[in-house]
Parts: structure tokens; C-alpha cells; sequence
């Protein structure tokens, strides 16, 4: 009884030992960067990897989840203010950038390697840099016939009840409709989502089940981001990717950029530093290109696959995003409004 | 002295790590600019879609507990009352479910019946649009939390048809059949004990984030969490968390009301007793078959398509690579956050048996509430408490998350320690005290000794449920120090569908087969 109690003891305890150290006895290094990410961590965490191998720098991430919209580290990097444990924001657009400068999150940097990303994308005091972008674009279902052009087909009674479109409460859809409010003004932007709402459109949880929508023929056409639209073609859906507003009198399509943002208080400002010239290059852009994500490089001359058109092709909103930013607060309580919310 | 400092520090650590988030979680939402407000909760309480989504959680809740009690009540009659071939197969089998995390279900029925999933190959378009519809709304959250609670019903089930004494039915059965006794003695006498799994399944399902995040359905608690990462509103998060927590504490008083008593009535059987079996004779396999289609359905194709969706060496290659860190970090933070349940569990639960210090019931249950509690809601009140320079030596290291599992499953280890020295007999502490030892002595020496298997059956469940968690890891894990389960959770964004099916398998091996060794080895040493 008294041995098999002392064995008991023993193999509970060999257990915890190798548990603690496995777990806490790790070589401690200070040669590390903390970067908050909310781009989706299958594209981003092979980029993060390779600065890791080419710089010899540990990269601590904390990595978004699609239930929280994308914006699950963003609550984190607000309430960490006054105790910062991130060095860098990686956001999956720059609405959130601004978002951090307005409340007093983000420090200025301006990366040599992005002298040559055109200034739109860009703040114009350094809280935050553009990088990597995605495009607002159409996703339309093989068979049908008569392609919309413009976004204002959301209105058009011909696409009554065919057209979807994500919660414009969150994510890249509220870019948009911000952009929207900021370019026409508050009186014809509610009257667009207004008409959008009697031609009766389908809302969405997300912009990848409206392309799933799209393509599986329950509705005609969607805008979504242009990665959603990529991938599913490259995975042989029935679908065509129209960039809309391209002609002569017309908006053209929302680019929405990835944004890095050096935060304030980064206990290593170095590194930062690093990760953010390092994603600011033009390999980096590269790489994004060619994974799944199919994300257009903001540098000219960046090679990229055949089914992405390079950002000096496309005619783009041409929108200031920190006045975005603050359109996206003002119209917040309109949106839950005209969800239902 | 001993004892009492002992046993006081136990509900100081209790009340730090799992009370005072949850004040300063109240605080934070009736104070503005540092003055007492409830805008906040009017705000909650004056909007219609707060009480629609309170509806949702409430059909959910609700539908999930009468189909787990349902069919989980016979299932735990069958295989511990009856002599069904395969009894103790099934038994297993349909536990697997409940020592996952439920998302790796919903994973599963979505490869399955998704718009294009497997079934979507061979059925038309518009059947598979009707499948993936049901799938993504009330029905396949239904299914899946059904799935993975059933086990709670059945194995409580089971465990109470043990506390009968046997004498009783033997008694009944000279006057009636089987249905007859188990109509007017063993079903009366079980019934607390069943009503007590409805409860707690009830509270599981009204907790869960992972499942209607996952398929769609939008219920109080993935609306806590929204409120509090989307819009950054701690004080909104907080409100809406508060009809959860009142709404589980009502509970909780209606059941220490009505049922506890109750169950504590049901005398336990000496040991030896054993339990009378019911020969179920030639129809047997027609007992048999609803069984093996349930066990079918519910457990071994969510494994099965699991299995053919990841079949790729690549896929296990990109999910090793990909995620063996967090494995390791999960397999270290389970082991230890069920090292430091048991402890505080034995002494915890010591002091609910023996009703040693007059503040017993309260501690019993605040540990109770914060188990039934939103994983959510824990982690927002742990953020908030100790997200601060001065302590960022538990919030930036995994300290946190460990604070996190005393916080949400200290519960788990003081019932079942409790519940184990109810069993060892008063006389042998007794005795020792008699011989002069102290308290210290007496229970490292005599009490934990005896009551082994049940600090074992505590360190096991603590480290189930700590590796499975979700909620409480997602939100507070330090950078860097993803759990496993959150790193499944955030592949998921836009991650292929094999490498995703890979993880799920490796996570149902990472938790079974540890159990299974850690079986193997404590039989063979003859500790079970």
C-alpha cells in the first residue's frame, strides 16, 4: 500500500517536473518582437516566419479569429494603452490604423521601404503605413448574362432580390459604405443604402458566404473583397470578378490596404522597426501576391500572378481613409438602424 | 491552525482569481467618467434585439437540455443497468464528444453537410443549400451541442444508478417486472441526479461561444464577446454578460433549493454492493441497433469525416509544423492548470464535505456559478483586473490563462473530491487525530492517500477541460502562447479545409491518447 502510494507520488511528480519544464524552462530571449495581427494567420504567419528566419528575431503574435470580425485584437491593443505588450499592428485595412492614432495607441514611423507606396495609402504623419491591398470587387455567377458594372446595380430594379451584400456593421463592407458617405455626401449616400433596401438585397454574415452565395447560384452578384473572389476561382467556382466603376465618369473600386502601425510604448521599438520595413518590401508584397490571399502589392513593379491586375491598371476611390474613419464612427448608429439592429 | 490557515488561503485564492474580475467587471459598467451610472444596462434592457437574442439562448438552451435528458436518461440506463453487448464500447465512444472542444463537431457536420461538402457531391444543389441552411442556425447547433453534452446526462445518469441500493429494487421486483420497479423505485430515486445534469447541461449550452460563433447563431454570449471586440465596449460586454449571470445564479438557487437536498438523500451503496443488472434476453439487439445508429450518427462520422477530409500527408505535415508548439504549450498548461484544480480542489472540496469553516456554502457556490459562467464573461473580468503594469507578470506570461482555468474549473475538482471523501470514513482521520498527528499530517498522510482515485478521476477532468478550452484562452492568451485550440480556432479564417481537419484529428489524439496512457499505466499499477 505504502509503495504503490510512493510510486503514485513519483510518477505524478517526474510528470509535473518535465511538464514545468517543457513549459516555463525555455531559453529566455530579449531579441524578440510582439506583433498583433489581424490579417487571417494562414497568410500572415509564413511572413512572419520568414523574418524570424532571416533576421534571427522571435516574433510573439497574437492572431485574430474570424467569429470576432477581425477586430478581436484591436479590443486587446485599446485596453493594453497604458501597459503595452505589443510592438507592431499588422491590421487587415487602415480604418483600424486610424482608429489606434485618433485614441493615442500608434507612435509615428516612416519606413525607407515605402517611399516608393503612392501617398494615398499612406498617413500623412507616419502613424501608419499601407501595404499589400485588397479591391472591392464584384463577384457575378457565371450564368448570368447582363454583368453589372457599377455599384449602383444594388439599386437597379433588374437585380431586385438578386443581389447580396455582407453586414455593412462590420469588416471591409463598412470601409465601403463610409468611403461612400465621404465621397456623395450624407443625403445621396442613405439614399443609396435606402434604395439598396427596397431593391430588396440580401445582407450577409460575411463577404466569403456572399461570394459562396454567388457561387453557387442563389444569387447574381456580390461585392466582396478581391481575395474572396480569387480564391474561389482558382478553386474552379462559377464565378467572374468584375472591378466595378471603371469607366470614364464613374467612382472607381475601394482599395483597402493592409496597414502596419509601430505602437506607442513598444518595449522594442528595434525590432519593430524591422517587422515594419520588412513588411513594407517589396518581396513581402510579392509573397502576398502569389499565396492564397491574392493581394495587390502597392509598389509599382512587383511581380504578381496572371489573374491579379497590378493597382496602376485599376481606377480607385480616391479617398482620404482617416476621413473614412471618422465617417465609420458618425454612421454607425445609422447602420445598426438600417440592419435592424 | 494549520488547517484553518489552509483552508482560509483557499478562499482567498478563489475569491482574487475568480470573484474580483467579475466586480471589477460590474464596476467598470456602472461607472462613467467615475460616476455611478446605468445607462449602459438601460440601454441593454430598452433594446429588441437584446431580448430576441436573450430568446435564442433560452430555445437553444433549452431544446439541447430536453434532448440530451431525453435520450441520454434510457442511454445511461441501458449501459450501466443491463447486460447490452458492447455496454462498455458504447460507453466510451459516446463520452469522445465531451472531451473535445464542441467547434471540432460543428467542423465536422460543416465538411459533411456544407454547401459544398461531402453530401453536396451527391445530392443536387438545392438539397445541399437546404442541408448547409439547416446546419447554420438553430438545428445543427442543436445537433452539435447535443452530441457533446449527451455524455453529462449518461454518465450522471450512470453514476447516480449507483448510489441505489440494490436491496430496494430486489425488494420491488417481488411484487413487479422491471418496468415496474424501474417506473416507481429507480427512476424516482435517480431523478435529482438526472434533473441535476439537465441543469448543468442547460448552463453549458446557454455558456457556449464556439458552436453558434461558429454556425451562425447569434446568442448572448457570442454577442458579449462582439460587443466587446468589435466595438471595443467593455461597459456594453459587461451589460450583456449580466442577464447571463443572473439568469445562472437563479438556477443555481433553484436547484440548491429543490435538488440538492434531494440528492444528497440518495444514500450511497457500500462498496461490494454493486448494482442489479436487468437481462434484457433475446432482445438484446433490438436494444442494440438504436444504440449502435446513435453512436454511429452522433460520434464515429464527425470522427470519420474528419479522418477523410485531412487525408494528406501534407495536411498533417502543414498542421505539425504549423501548430506543434501550441500542442506542446496545450498538453503543459493542461497538466499544470489540472495540478493546481486538484490541490485547490481537494482543499476546497474538503471543506464543502466537512463543512469546516462557516463560510462553505458561499465558496461552493461561487465556484459552481463561475463553472456555469460564460468563458467569455471570465475573460473579460481577468483582462480588466489584471491588465496593468504592476501585474503584468501573471497578464503577460501564461500565468493568466492558468488564472483562467482555477477561475472557470475549480468547480470540477472540489465536487469530485468532495463527493470522494463522502466515501472514505470519518473513523480513519479520526483515528490518526486520536494518535495525536495534525491536521497537515492526517491529510497528506491519511486522507489524500485514501481518497487517490478520486483526486486522479479530479487531475484527469481538470486536464480535460483545460486542454478542450477555448473562450478563456482565446481572449487572454499572452503573445506568443497560443493553446492549441485557439490556434485551430484562428487557421480557421481562411485556412484549407485539410489542414483544419488535420488539426481536429490531432486534437481528438492529443486528448485521448494521453488519457489512455496515463489508464494503462495507473492500472497496471493498480491505482485503478
Amino acid at each position: 500500500m505504502e509503495y504503490r502510494n510512493r510510486a503514485f507520488i513519483k510518477v505524478v511528480s517526474v510528470v509535473f517536473v518535465f511538464l514545468m519544464i517543457i513549459s516555463g524552462c525555455r531559453k529566455k530571449t530579449m531579441n524578440e518582437v510582439v506583433v498583433y495581427v489581424s490579417e487571417d494567420q494562414v497568410f500572415s504567419e509564413p511572413i512572419l516566419r520568414d523574418f524570424e528566419k532571416e533576421t534571427g528575431i522571435k516574433v510573439k503574435a497574437v492572431y485574430d479569429t474570424e467569429e470576432t470580425k477581425s477586430t478581436g485584437v484591436m479590443m486587446r491593443l485599446i485596453s493594453e494603452k497604458n501597459n503595452p505588450l505589443a510592438d507592431v499592428f499588422w491590421a487587415n485595412e487602415p480604418i483600424r490604423a486610424e482608429v489606434l492614432k485618433n485614441k493615442g495607441i500608434a507612435a509615428r514611423y516612416q519606413s525607407p521601404n515605402a517611399r516608393e507606396i503612392p501617398d494615398i495609402y499612406k498617413d500623412p504623419e507616419g502613424y501608419w503605413t499601407g501595404f499589400s491591398a485588397r479591391a472591392r470587387v464584384f463577384v457575378v455567377n457565371k450564368k448570368v448574362k447582363d454583368i453589372p458594372t457599377s455599384i449602383l446595380a444594388y439599386t437597379e430594379p433588374q437585380w431586385k432580390a438578386k443581389a447580396v451584400i455582407a453586414n455593412p456593421l462590420f469588416g471591409t463592407t463598412t470601409v465601403e459604405i463610409a468611403a461612400l458617405f465621404a465621397i456623395w455626401g450624407d443625403d445621396k449616400a442613405m439614399a443609396f443604402m435606402d434604395d439598396m433596401k427596397k431593391n430588396e438585397v440580401e445582407i450577409s454574415t460575411s463577404n466569403g458566404e456572399s461570394a459562396d452565395f454567388i457561387a453557387s447560384g442563389q444569387f447574381a452578384f456580390s461585392l466582396v473583397d478581391s481575395d474572396d473572389a480569387v480564391s474561389r476561382i482558382r478553386q474552379g467556382k462559377s464565378i467572374a470578378m468584375v472591378y466595378p466603376d471603371q469607366g470614364k465618369n464613374q467612382i472607381g473600386c475601394l482599395i483597402v490596404p493592409n496597414a502596419v502601425v509601430l505602437i506607442k510604448g513598444a518595449k522594442h521599438p528595434d525590432n519593430a522597426a524591422r517587422l515594419i520595413d520588412y513588411l513594407l518590401s517589396k518581396e513581402t508584397e510579392r509573397k502576398l501576391a502569389f499565396a492564397d490571399c491574392a493581394q495587390i502589392p502597392l509598389h509599382p513593379g512587383v511581380e504578381t500572378p496572371a489573374d491579379i491586375k497590378p493597382i496602376e491598371s485599376l481606377k480607385v476611390i480616391k479617398v482620404d481613409y482617416g476621413e473614412v474613419a471618422r465617417k465609420m464612427e458618425d454612421i454607425q448608429p445609422y447602420l445598426k438602424q438600417w440592419v435592424g439592429y | 491552525m494549520a488547517k484553518r490557515t489552509i483552508l482560509i488561503c483557499t478562499a482567498i485564492v478563489l475569491i482574487v482569481i475568480g470573484l474580483l474580475p467579475i466586480l471589477a467587471m460590474i464596476l467598470q459598467s456602472v461607472t462613467i467618467d467615475g460616476r455611478l451610472s446605468f445607462a449602459i444596462y438601460k440601454d441593454v434592457l430598452a433594446s429588441k434585439s437584446e431580448w430576441i437574442l436573450l430568446g435564442h439562448s433560452f430555445v437553444l438552451s433549452i431544446l439541447t437540455t430536453l434532448l440530451t435528458t431525453a435520450i441520454g436518461m434510457p442511454l445511461g440506463i441501458l449501459l450501466a443497468k443491463t447486460d447490452l453487448p458492447f455496454r462498455r464500447i458504447f460507453t466510451v465512444f459516446f463520452t469522445i464528444p465531451l472531451l473535445l472542444p464542441p467547434y471540432i463537431i460543428a467542423v465536422s457536420w460543416f465538411i459533411l453537410l456544407g454547401r459544398d461538402g461531402f453530401l453536396a457531391q451527391f445530392l443536387s444543389r438545392s438539397a445541399a443549400e437546404v442541408t448547409s441552411n439547416w446546419l447554420f442556425g438553430l438545428p445543427g447547433c442543436v445537433l452539435v451541442l447535443f452530441s457533446t453534452f449527451l455524455p453529462v446526462v449518461m454518465l450522471l445518469t450512470m453514476t447516480f444508478l449507483r448510489t441505489i441500493n440494490p436491496r430496494l429494487e430486489e425488494a420491488g421486483k417481488t411484487v413487479s417486472g422491471w418496468i415496474g420497479v424501474l417506473r416507481t423505485i429507480t427512476i424516482p430515486m435517480i431523478l435529482p441526479g438526472v434533473l441535476l445534469a439537465s441543469i448543468l447541461v442547460f448552463l453549458l449550452t446557454l455558456g457556449e461561444f464556439g458552436v453558434p460563433a461558429f454556425l451562425r447563431y447569434n446568442v448572448f454570449p457570442v454577442e458579449t464577446f462582439t460587443q466587446f471586440s468589435a466595438f471595443y465596449d467593455f461597459g456594453a460586454a459587461t451589460a450583456f454578460a449580466l442577464p447571463l449571470a443572473v439568469i445562472t445564479f437563479l438556477v443555481l438557487l433553484l436547484e440548491r433549493i429543490f435538488i440538492r437536498k434531494k440528492t444528497y438523500e440518495v444514500k450511497l451503496a457500500s462498496e461490494g454492493e454493486g448494482i442489479t443488472v436487468i437481462h434484457l434476453g433475446r432482445g438484446r439487439k433490438w436494444f442494440v441497433l438504436p444504440v449502435a445508429v446513435l453512436c454511429f450518427f452522433i460520434v464515429v462520422v464527425p470522427i470519420l469525416v474528419l479522418m477523410f477530409q485531412s487525408m494528406s500527408f501534407d495536411a498533417y505535415y502543414q498542421a505539425i509544423s504549423r501548430s506543434g508548439d501550441s500542442l506542446l504549450r496545450s498538453f503543459s498548461y493542461a497538466a499544470i492548470g489540472a495540478s493546481v484544480l486538484t490541490v485547490l480542489g481537494f482543499f476546497c472540496g474538503y471543506l464543502i464535505h466537512n463543512k469546516a469553516m462557516p463560510f462553505w456554502l458561499s465558496l461552493d457556490s461561487l465556484t459552481i456559478f463561475l463553472f456555469a459562467l460564460p468563458s467569455t464573461v471570465i475573460g473579460i473580468g481577468l483582462i480588466l483586473l489584471w491588465n496593468r503594469a504592476s501585474t503584468n507578470f501573471i497578464y503577460a506570461t501564461p500565468i493568466i490563462i492558468i488564472f483562467g482555468y482555477i477561475a472557470q474549473y475549480t468547480a470540477l475538482t472540489s465536487r469530485i473530491t468532495a463527493s470522494t471523501l463522502a466515501q472514505i470514513p470519518y473513523s480513519m482521520e479520526e483515528a490518526s487525530q486520536v494518535a495525536g498527528a495534525g491536521w497537515l499530517r492526517r491529510t497528506t498522510l491519511i486522507t489524500a492517500p485514501l481518497a487517490k482515485r478520486g483526486l486522479l478521476a479530479a487531475w484527469l477532468v481538470g486536464y480535460i477541460f483545460c486542454l478542450r478550452d477555448t473562450g478563456i484562452s482565446m481572449m487572454v492568451y499572452p503573445p506568443g502562447h497560443d493553446t492549441f485550440p485557439v490556434r485551430i480556432f484562428t487557421l480557421m479564417a481562411n485556412g484549407p479545409a485539410d489542414l483544419i481537419a488535420a488539426l481536429c484529428i490531432i486534437m481528438i489524439i492529443a486528448t485521448l491518447l494521453p488519457l489512455g496512457i496515463l489508464a494503462v499505466a495507473f492500472k497496471s499499477k493498480g491505482f485503478v
